[in-house]
């Protein structure tokens, strides 16, 4: 075993190391809009796995109640409220984060400029929030939708902290918008004073230093982050990766809970949509004897799927 | 019009985005909002768009609230209905347009039809959900709804803040909608991102400026969309995610009522959509709602949520707004307008309320209570004088003919024709009268064929077509000489279909027939062994095209001109006796088809042939529509047409604009046939489908994508005959075929889908604007630019767009009118069409040149390639109609192939897992070599492929292919050029998701006759890593800049995932070695690693040193190339969402510049001036810009460093 078989066994640690973080772990993790608790995990697996003797306090925070995980406090509150900037305070202590990270997305119109405002706004009551909770030289991450107006979100984010990167990973794929903003080093502006009362509203365009139309625009680094050597999530694969392994369908591990098309699905299934050419029979009833706690439909197919 | 402002307002060339707001002006006009445009269509007379300005700038319009002249009337024209109509009278009318944060009000003029820009456009710090026009002395105000759950009070013209109020709950809203007159009594009901209703006051507002929720509304699962206020009766309605409608009784709101009811209630739950509700609307009586599945409904009041009616008239990707016109609230007639995400406006009539409103859904499918003996088999309808009766076959061998309300017998057949019969009828004109008299023949077991006239059953003959049973009886039309003549056709057994010529005479003692037999055709041998469908071709006599059970489509000549010239010729050469002999038997014997295609339309049949226009259509059960063409006596497919999913089972084709009197036409028509030939280019007619889906009936629009009807007449397997609108052929919209009336079979019972008698429409709808293809556009390739007279007034531009809605589109834009036609739809991919390319073919003129210069005919070979590794081959001829200065396209299938055809062709494939990749193709190129094209795809499953298709003989081959990559290959690019001997040598450039590009040397593929015994390259000879992932486009250039032709150098730029833009100017050399091989010499690499904020996604080189570049950051940027590398030079802002595709062009004449269009959530085209590509962004006009808009600044929570 020499110096460098962790490098060689943990490419993301090597990564870390290079990248010049302190360490591979940070002590006090949350996790916002956290559901159904993916980041959570892995926040979870990636800051124990190494050191035992570092206190790890990861909190997890969503509108919904999730499915419990092990190592994770789970917060069920609103990031909008300050009443929950404060819960997770108390969980650490009193104590500041090291880093707030969140994956959350809104539900999509289809309209491109009302979904990216949407996860926009998103983002900067995440934002918001963190700067509760974030200690000054911590780290937030989040999702974006790299749309018309991202540049404006890249501004905002500037203010607060010092380095900020666009990054995706190479398990997101090439066509998707999606991206995560890593933000270090939190600094805000002298005198900031974090308020929740109102929302962060996002910034517009000027003439100046974020132009509409011209040459200057704030767009931050780029980086593409992940293993090349890994499977790309671009190609299409055969099912039958591994000659010696069988290939074997396995249900999603955690079905959408409580879809909103669930009972409009129920409905169509049991062909009790209204139609024009059918006679209408008392929709309540048909309601009524639907029992529609039973497990959720996983077969419906959600709109505008298709390759 | 001319406003200070619009000077500087650049100029949209051509926008096709989705529809997202739609507000009537009275009955009159119609205000569309389309991206940032507002545009008014005049509903008078011929609805059509009269005036149309650029508004919201970077801001999609998402409402339109007109209005501002009826601060003295009671009349609101916000999404609060009340009942009171106001007349609309002819004057200025202000408008106040909003989306996304842009707030803007316009004026519009009804007499001079004009719009005009009122002010800057106001920029809020949040997004506007609603706006309320208020009244207040001396000027009108502005309420607006946030989407943060906050009120602003504004003043319209200056946008000045005079209150600010805010919800304690400040969490996001995504529809809002404001009930009141004054600020004071307002009462704003919000939808929020936690799927309730909330309703509160600002008077309720506590000092610190927050005011709480005074009622809230639970139930919802999804969040709310769409809100409408219904005042009469204090109904408020809500649209949701969770796919429904809810109606609450909420009391009356605004004013001294408050919030209304303490305790509101939820009325009704209304599920009907198939996918997402994005519009409601109430009226007094109905309730509308539209969606994400496309579809409006009509839900009557009456019964526990009945849908009234189904609107669909948009492809995929639904409806994205919805109005309703004031005529609908009352009790007169009134439009419903619907706008998609096609970018497509359809209207439809609707009237208030059913006279006869007992009149119930179950009963519009009417009975027409045949009382015959027996049951009721084959149905056909007699049209005589304008008014209809139906004929009905029994299992009993009766014959029946309505009348009134009572059904008469005209003919018994006896005992003959029990148990089983087939019949068809024909119009006949009678010899020497200009009389039109109805036939009818029925066959039966045993080789009996009666004919005999529907209103005189005496009059007839009966015919004998062999001793077995006849399978079908089918009358075709025939041209001989000046006159027609009629030929019955029956199928007896063995194949044999025998033949006569029915004439019908008038003497003094009445009415005659007489037969003449005719030498019988034979099927080709097969297991059902009969005639389903024939038709003689009025362009080539003596010509019959048939159909039979088994699929195949048959070609026979009549023998008897050809005869008698053969047997002539025979006379002559009379030396041979015994041959003689020979042939005169056979001569004598049933004809064999002179030309066949087996089983083309499957084993379940052909359903009917038909003839229009000089171009054959065919039906089958197999889903499609085939148009044939004749040449020299053989039979050819020019296109296969496909209908909707699920539609296997075709009957026939309807044609638009059909129905005129044969006879009138035909000088005409002959006339036209001369130029047709001449161009070899007869187009093809817009037709309809008609088939069985399931248990329906169905009218397709392939041009649409659009069912036109559907009756529930319990599917397939059963007599039909349909009645078009009498208007068909004066209407030029497709859906007014949809309005006949179907007769069909039902559980032993003749029934009609409504009255025979009715003419009147109750959805009339048309089309305002024409959608494209909905969902997103992958890709668009520009075939060419069309005048008609070197005038630019009459320029086209032709292109070819692939959607993820599985088809290919074929454009004609003018620039100058902005006008969209679609000239084709072509429906072959079964999945998403991600890349095209075409090659422009050289028609040869009358002079025997090449012709470059005609700018009225534009002939090209497309390729579409997409998802399930499909890949489609087309040929277009475009040329401008003389009459209607409009492009027309004809298409000509020329070969498809796919991948996994083996997996296609397994059977019991569903039961078993399918293991290969389903591999995409990513990207295309394609060079011309030869009688051969080479096309160059990426794979999603790793592998560059090369394929082989030849026009001449619509072949599909694949050359080469190799998995080298091992990572998904995104784009391809092919370079030929030629070397110092002039030997032509072929680059392949291929890039993939780790950055990299590799170049690979093709040049034996061009030279190895048909690739036979070519193994192709193992690797490439060059690589280089330029991106940091995914490399989404590739585009070169020669770099001819110097006049170095011997010099190989090629401009190679790329734009990745990664925003970066990077140019490479290469090298290529041919080593002195003997066996050849290339070397390749990096002269420089430059790279702008942030030119877009996301993923560059459409990449040009108008010329060496001119780059564009699009993005889903909806920006296309403009770069200089220089000797020191790549320079900025304009960045413009793109309506097109998720832009996925960019073409880039020089203009035809003399004013020069290019043009750019874009492809993603629609189209855009972009005008690019010489003085635009030349100089840097100018920044003269910088005040101007300041002044265009105005920031309204209510929070001082933004803060900037």
């Amino acid at each position: 075993m020499g110096r460098s078989s962790k490098d060689k066994r943990d490419i993301y640690y090597r990564l870390a190391k290079e990248e010049g973080w302190r360490a591979r772990s940070v002590s006090r993790a949350v996790d916002l809009c956290a559901a159904p608790g993916s980041w959570s995990q892995v926040l979870s697996r990636k800051l124990r796995g190494k050191d035992k003797s570092e206190e790890v306090k990861i909190v997890a925070v969503d509108l919904q109640a999730m499915a419990p995980l092990p190592g994770v406090t789970q917060i069920q509150g609103d990031i909008t409220k300050i009443s929950t900037a404060q819960e997770i305070i108390r969980h650490f202590e009193g104590q500041s984060a090291d880093l707030v990270v969140c994956d959350g997305a809104p539900d999509v119109t289809g309209l491109h400029d009302v979904d990216e405002y949407i996860q926009a706004q998103l983002l900067l009551a995440a934002l918001n929030i963190t700067t509760h909770v974030l200690k000054p030289g911590g780290n937030f991450v989040a999702k974006i939708f790299r749309g018309k107006d991202v540049t404006l979100l890249y501004s905002q984010l500037k203010i607060f902290f010092s380095s900020v990167t666009c990054a995706k990973p190479r398990s997101s794929r090439n066509s998707s918008i999606e991206a995560f903003v890593v933000c270090q080093n939190y600094s805000p502006p002298e005198g900031y004073v974090p308020n929740m009362s109102n929302p962060l509203l996002d910034h517009s365009y000027d003439v100046d230093f974020n132009q509409l139309e011209g040459p200057n625009r704030i767009i931050v680094p780029f980086l593409a982050c992940g293993d090349l050597s890994a499977f790309d999530s671009d190609r299409t694969y055969p099912l039958q990766l591994d000659s010696s392994k069988e290939y074997k369908y396995l249900p999603p591990t955690q079905p959408p809970i409580r879809p909103p098309y669930q009972q409009a699905c129920q409905l169509r299934k049991n062909n009790l949509l209204a139609k024009e050419d059918s006679p209408s029979g008392p929709l309540d009833d048909a309601l009524s004897t639907l029992d529609l706690n039973t497990s959720p439909d996983t077969n419906t197919t959600t709109p505008g799927t298709s390759d | 019009m001319a406003s200070p402002v619009e000077s500087v307002v650049k100029k949209i060339a051509v926008l096709v985005a989705p529809v997202t707001a739609l507000e009537f002006l009275g009955e009159d006009f119609l205000l569309t909002g389309e991206g940032p445009i507002l545009s008014v269509y005049s509903l008078q007379a011929s609805a059509k768009e009269c005036a149309s300005l650029n508004v919201l700038h970077n801001y999609r319009i998402h409402g339109i609230r007109p209005g501002r002249k009826y601060q003295s009337g009671e009349r609101q024209f916000n999404n609060v209905i009340s009942s009171e109509i106001s007349v609309w009278d002819n004057d200025e009318e202000e408008v106040i347009v909003f989306g996304g944060k842009g707030v803007r009000l316009v004026s519009f003029n009804s007499a001079g039809q004009c719009l005009k820009l009122i002010g800057p456009l106001l920029e809020l710090q949040d997004w506007v959900l609603d706006i309320h026009w208020l009244k207040a002395q001396p000027h009108p105000l502005l309420g607006i709804a946030l989407a943060h759950n906050a009120l602003l009070l504004l003043e319209a013209e200056s946008g000045n803040i005079l209150s600010f109020y805010s919800c304690v709950e400040t969490c996001l809203l995504y529809s809002a909608l404001m009930i009141g007159q004054n600020w004071d009594s307002l009462v704003l009901v919000g939808g929020t991102v936690f799927n309730q209703l909330v309703l509160w006051r600002p008077t309720g507002t506590k000092p610190d400026g927050q005011s709480q929720v005074e009622r809230r509304l639970l139930g919802h699962s999804g969040v709310i969309f769409s809100l409408c206020y219904l005042q009469k009766s204090g109904w408020l309605a809500s649209a949701s995610d969770d796919r429904s409608i809810r109606l609450w009784s909420v009391g009356t709101l605004g004013g001294d009522a408050g919030c209304g009811e303490e305790t509101p209630t939820c009325l009704r739950v209304l599920y009907g959509h198939q996918a997402r509700v994005f519009c409601v609307k109430l009226t007094p009586s109905r309730v509308f709602s539209a969606g994400e599945d496309g579809a409006c409904l009509l839900w009557e009041w009456g019964g526990e949520g009945k849908v009234g009616c189904t609107f669909r008239g948009h492809r995929s990707g639904g409806v994205r707004a919805l109005a309703v016109s004031e005529g609908s609230v009352g009790c007169r007639e009134g439009w419903l307008a619907t706008g998609g995400a096609d970018g497509g406006v359809r209207m439809w009539r609707v009237a208030e309320e059913r006279k006869d409103s007992e009149e119930t859904q179950s009963e519009t499918q009417l009975d027409l209570a045949f009382k015959g003996q027996g049951c009721p088999k084959v149905v056909r309808l007699v049209d005589e004088d304008e008014s209809n009766t139906v004929l009905v076959c029994t299992d009993q061998g009766e014959v029946c003919l309505s009348h009134g309300d009572t059904w008469d017998v005209i003919w018994q057949g006896g005992a003959e024709f029990q148990s089983y019969c087939v019949m068809e009828i024909t119009s006949i004109q009678v010899q020497n009268s200009n009389c039109i008299v109805w036939v009818c023949a029925v066959g039966n077991l045993n080789g009996g064929v009666q004919v005999f006239l529907v209103r005189q059953p005496g009059v007839g003959v009966l015919l004998k077509a062999g001793q077995g049973k006849v399978h079908s009886v089918l009358w075709v039309k025939g041209q001989s000489g000046e006159s027609w003549n009629w030929c019955l056709l029956a199928s007896g057994s063995e194949g044999l279909v025998y033949r006569w010529t029915i004439k019908v005479m008038e003497d003094e003692s009445g009415l005659h027939m007489k037969e003449e037999t005719l030498l019988p055709f034979l099927l080709p041998p097969c297991a059902k062994r009969w005639l389903t469908a024939a038709v003689t071709l009025s362009q080539k006599k003596g010509l019959y095209l048939c159909g039979d059970r088994r699929g195949s489509l048959l070609l026979y000549a009549e023998r008897e001109r050809n005869d008698r010239r053969i047997e002539e010729e025979e006379r002559r050469m009379d030396l041979h006796g015994q041959e003689t002999e020979d042939r005169q038997t056979h001569l004598e014997g049933p004809m064999s088809p002179i030309s066949t295609l087996y089983g083309v339309h499957g084993k379940q049949g052909v359903t009917s042939v038909c003839e229009y226009q000089d171009l054959c259509y065919s039906t089958g059960r197999d889903g499609s529509v085939r148009i044939l063409t004749v040449e020299e006596n053989v039979l050819k497919v020019r296109r296969v047409q496909r209908s909707c999913r699920g539609m296997e089972w075709l009957e026939k084709v309807l044609f638009l604009g059909s129905d005129a009197p044969q006879g009138k036409k035909l000088n005409e028509r002959t006339e036209k046939r001369k130029i047709d030939l001449e161009s070899e280019s007869v187009a093809e007619a817009r037709f309809v489908m008609v088939g069985f889906h399931s248990v329906h009936f169905v009218i397709w629009d392939p041009h649409r994508q659009e069912k036109l009807l559907s009756v529930a007449c319990g599917g397939g397997h059963r007599s039909w005959a349909y009645k078009c609108p009498i208007h068909t052929h004066t209407d030029p919209h497709a859906h007014a075929i949809g309005h006949g009336t179907l007769v069909f079979i039902k559980h032993g019972a003749v029934m009609a889908s409504r009255s025979l008698a009715s003419t009147e429409t109750d959805v009339n709808g048309h089309t305002l604007k024409e959608g494209l293809h909905g969902r997103g556009i992958s890709c668009v390739c520009h075939l060419g630019s069309m005048t008609k007279t070197g005038e630019l007034s009459e320029l086209w531009e032709i292109f070819v767009t692939g959607g993820e809605d599985t088809t290919v589109g074929v454009l004609a834009v003018n620039p100058q009118s902005g006008t969209v036609k679609v000239l084709a739809v072509l429906t072959d991919h079964i999945s998403n069409v991600r890349a095209l390319a075409a090659i422009r073919r050289v028609e040869t003129n009358e002079r025997g040149r090449d012709d470059w210069t005609n700018t009225s005919l534009l002939s090209s070979l497309v390729f579409s390639a997409g998802g399930r590794a499909q890949l489609q081959c087309y040929r277009l001829l475009i040329r401008l109609d003389e009459q209607q200065g409009q492009p027309i396209c004809q298409v000509t299938q020329i070969a498809g192939h796919r991948l996994d055809e083996q997996w296609e062709r397994k059977r019991n494939r569903h039961k078993t897992v399918k293991m290969d990749p389903e591999t995409r193709y990513m990207s295309m190129a394609v060079v011309h070599n030869g009688t051969e094209y080479i096309l160059a795809l990426a794979c999603s499953d790793g592998a560059v492929r090369l394929f082989s298709v030849t026009e001449s003989n619509r072949s599909v081959d694949m050359l080469w292919e190799c998995f080298f990559h091992q990572r998904c290959v995104l784009s391809v690019a092919t370079y030929k050029l030629e070397d110092s001997q002039g030997r032509e040598l072929l680059l392949l450039f291929s890039a993939t998701t780790d950055g990299c590009i590799s170049v690979w040397d093709l040049t034996a593929v061009l030279n190895s006759k048909a690739g036979v015994s070519w193994q192709g390259p193992s690797a490439p000879f060059f690589s280089i890593p330029v991106h940091q992932s995914g490399v989404n486009t590739l585009t070169l250039a020669p770099q001819r800049e110097m006049g170095q032709m011997e010099e190989n150098i090629i401009s190679l730029a790329s734009g990745g995932d990664d925003g970066q833009l990077s140019l490479l100017s290469i090298k290529i050399d041919q080593k002195e070695q003997e066996n050849g091989g290339m070397s390749l010499q990096l002269l420089s690499q430059w790279s702008v690693p942030l030119a877009h904020s996301s993923p560059l996604t459409g990449l040009c080189l108008l010329r060496p040193t001119l780059l564009v570049s699009s993005s889903p950051d909806q920006r296309l940027c403009l770069w200089r190339v220089n000797s020191d590398g790549l320079h900025p030079l304009k960045v413009l802002f793109s309506h097109i969402a998720d832009a996925a595709g960019l073409w880039a062009w020089f203009g035809v004449g003399q004013e020069g510049g290019a043009w750019v269009v874009v492809c993603g959530q629609g189209l855009q085209l972009f005008q690019l001036t010489e003085r635009e590509m030349d100089e840097p962004n100018v920044t003269v006009n910088r005040r101007a810009k300041e002044e265009e808009r105005k920031k309204v600044i209510f929070s001082h929570r933004v803060s900037r460093t």
